[in-house]
């Protein structure tokens, strides 16, 4: 089956034609700069050929309208006609508390989607424009919503309720979501079927240091706990946002510097993390180039991001009871050894044992494990692919779809 | 109405304020005035004024290269041609205004929306010397504008009722609540504010209080963001002044018969924050210095 991926920003796209069958790469792509002048629109085919051009996209429609046209074009031999395309698959950041897993998109979903936007007021708006527009261009074609959050859904209570008046968490749905779920199902299936583990029968702490870095919890399958919250912002030090601080903080600093409230919200997701500590950038790759050139607040930044990383896997090794297994994954967990090194350094009492060797190998979106053979707690890095979950969701979805029209 | 560009004639303050409103909302600008130097200035102007909202974490510096990249510079009024909307921010009086937009109609589409903004200038007298009338609507910034989520929006009597639309569909794309209010001297905003302005000034004039206990007074007795002598700063003397002598002028209600100490600090050049001095004293960031 042949799966068109969608993740719509306010104005850009991202995309893959993925055939899930061979769970292969057809093309991918994005557009930019929807509705400015200066639109441009890039694919790249499976044989590395690259085009990108300028054209006038004034909407979203124009944007999907502008990639299948790109698909069809005849140099580029991709696909010959739009029908090749069986389903569209499109990333929601917010499924609130509705959606537990992937759902087929119809009206209903479109008006549920709508009612969360006032808890993911940047992401869910423009994901709706994607799915409308793909609507719009692409009729007949089924249209899968896959979220973010559907993977943290089956947190137990105590883990999801904060501990702040019950009444907020029904009158404003308050309450821990957890995000990058696509990413923590992926490569925690991954590293089970690497070990040759059921994952019904495993526990593993999967971590994805991106930009944005989370860490989950998974007893058995399912996510029990994560370190991002009611937003993006909790848990881990992130590239630009400050994960947990003492909320008392934002309150104090909101009365000494009079902020308002976009320049207190800017503050802690735009100029902390790894930016705010090392005052020179948010990329982890700048700051450990510092941290070598003998930089002290890079070295603290690299402290402090190590150590927190650290905590939470030791929270999270006392809610799981044992662990089996600890995924490493995205930009940072895949590319640098420092960081896996120094977050599960001196934990060998939990049975974790880093072969400094295979850990300094596995690079550059390499999967790899990175325990010695004698850990008791494997450990590995798996490069994250949430584009082939969106598209193998959305097969799954679409083929237990046409089985019921066969049926009747 | 899909919008392309937005044009801007002027290229002073308010004109600055709505460029960066806009653009920070991701559309494409043009600004147009005389001279290439004073669109220059206007564009630092815009520069300094977001370093300033970086250094309190208000905007980034990619917003920055963001918001500059997506504003233009001219000084042909041709190249106002391409904008589906247009924003008159330059006139000072009556004339200006109805100059500036007769010449505009030279060059733009009979279709382009024109919007000008306006605290005493009314749009309807505008509006009969226009070729296209019904294109024509008036809006009320208040500055900060980048910061203030309000408009006043003001029809003519021949503004059409989809020129209403397009302006308030703008208005919420730029993160603006729009209130639209009768054509009559000062608005809404305008009318409520001055007299309290002014009353403070009179206050001080008498002796009272000092102006730092006037404003606190207010602000924090009335749980306002800002005392009305500190607003008058933002605003500007001058222009309080004038809009006050303008309003008084044509409703004659004595509330409007300015503070005696308003003219002084006209005369004197205390002006506000825009020379640094006004009822309070400000740095060179625009900071108010404490405790004078």
């Amino acid at each position: 089956m042949k799966v068109l991926t969608l993740n719509c920003g306010s104005s850009t796209v991202k995309y893959k034609l993925i055939e899930t069958d061979r769970e292969e790469n057809i093309a991918y792509g994005k557009v930019e700069r929807i509705g400015m002048i200066g639109a441009s629109i890039e694919i790249v085919t499976k044989d590395g050929n690259k085009v990108v051009e300028e054209k006038e996209l004034l909407d979203h429609v124009m944007a999907v309208d502008a990639i299948l046209k790109m698909m069809v074009r005849p140099d580029l031999k991709i696909i010959e006609s739009f029908d090749e395309i069986d389903a569209v698959g499109h990333r929601v950041v917010h499924g609130g508390e509705t959606f537990t897993g992937s759902v087929l998109i119809n009206d209903e979903v479109i008006k549920t989607l709508k009612e969360n936007i006032q808890l993911a007021p940047l992401h869910n708006p423009p994901n709706i424009q994607g799915i409308e527009a793909a609507m719009a261009v692409l009729p007949d074609v089924p249209m899968v919503g896959v979220f973010d959050t559907a993977f943290h859904t089956t947190m137990p209570d105590y883990a999801y309720i904060y501990p702040i008046p019950y009444q907020l968490y029904r009158k404003h749905a308050i309450r821990r979501y957890g995000f990058h779920g696509t990413s923590h199902f992926f490569v925690s299936k991954k590293a089970c079927e690497k070990f040759n583990c059921k994952t019904h029968s495993c526990n593993l702490i999967t971590l994805h240091l991106g930009n944005g870095a989370s860490i989950a919890a998974i007893k058995k399958g399912k996510s029990i706990d994560t370190s991002m919250g009611f937003t993006p912002l909790e848990g881990l030090v992130m590239g630009t946002r400050c994960g947990d601080i003492d909320p008392a903080i934002i309150l104090h600093i909101m009365q000494q510097e009079k902020l308002a409230l976009y320049e207190a919200n800017n503050l802690l997701n735009k100029f902390s993390g790894i930016l705010g500590l090392s005052g020179k950038s948010s990329d982890m790759r700048d700051i450990e180039e510092l941290y070598n050139q003998g930089d002290d607040l890079a070295r603290l930044t690299i402290d402090i991001y190590t150590y927190r990383i650290k905590k939470y896997i030791g929270a999270y090794f006392a809610v799981l009871g044992h662990v089996d297994i600890i995924v490493f994954t995205a930009g940072v967990g895949e590319n640098s050894p420092l960081i896996r090194e120094r977050s599960l350094e001196d934990m060998e009492l939990f049975g974790i044992k880093i072969d400094p060797e295979k850990n300094e190998k596995v690079v550059g979106g390499k999967e790899g494990v990175i325990s010695s053979d004698d850990s008791k707690v494997k450990v590995v890095v798996v490069p994250t692919n949430e584009e082939l979950v969106i598209a193998m969701d959305t097969a799954k979805i679409v083929e237990k779809l046409k089985g019921k029209k066969k049926k009747k | 109405m899909k919008i392309r560009k937005i044009g801007i004639i002027g290229c002073g303050l308010v004109a600055q304020g709505i460029a960066q409103n806009l653009s920070h909302s991701k559309l494409e600008v043009i600004m147009f005035d005389e001279k290439r130097y004073w669109l220059e200035n206007g564009i630092e102007a815009i520069s300094v004024a977001i370093d300033n909202e970086i250094s309190r974490w208000g905007l980034t510096p990619s917003d920055k290269k963001a918001i500059l990249s997506r504003i233009e510079i001219s000084t042909r009024i041709q190249d106002l041609r391409d904008a589906n909307i247009l924003i008159e921010a330059k006139g000072q009086n009556f004339e200006d205004k109805k100059d500036i937009l007769i010449e505009a109609e030279t060059v733009c589409d009979d279709k382009t929306v024109f919007m000008t903004n306006t605290t005493t200038i009314s749009i309807s007298n505008i509006q009969n010397y226009l070729k296209f009338p019904e294109r024509l609507i008036g809006l009320h910034f208040i500055p900060p504008i980048p910061k203030t989520p309000i408009v006043e929006i003001i029809k003519g009597v021949k503004t059409d009722e989809e020129v209403v639309k397009i302006t308030k569909l703008l208005m919420e794309t730029i993160g603006k609540r729009c209130i639209e209010v009768y054509e009559y001297p000062g608005f809404v905003t305008s009318r409520v504010i001055l007299p309290m302005i002014n009353t403070a000034a009179q206050v001080l004039l008498e002796g009272l209080a000092t102006a730092e206990d006037i404003d606190a007074a207010i602000q924090l007795g009335y749980n306002m963001s800002m005392g009305p002598l500190a607003i008058a700063d933002q605003i500007g003397i001058d222009v309080v002044l004038s809009y006050m002598d303008s309003i008084f002028r044509n409703l004659g209600d004595p509330s409007y018969r300015a503070c005696p100490l308003l003219r002084k600090m006209v005369r004197e050049r205390k002006l506000g924050v825009k020379t640094r001095e006004g009822f309070f004293k400000y740095d060179e960031k625009m900071r108010r210095i404490k405790n004078l």
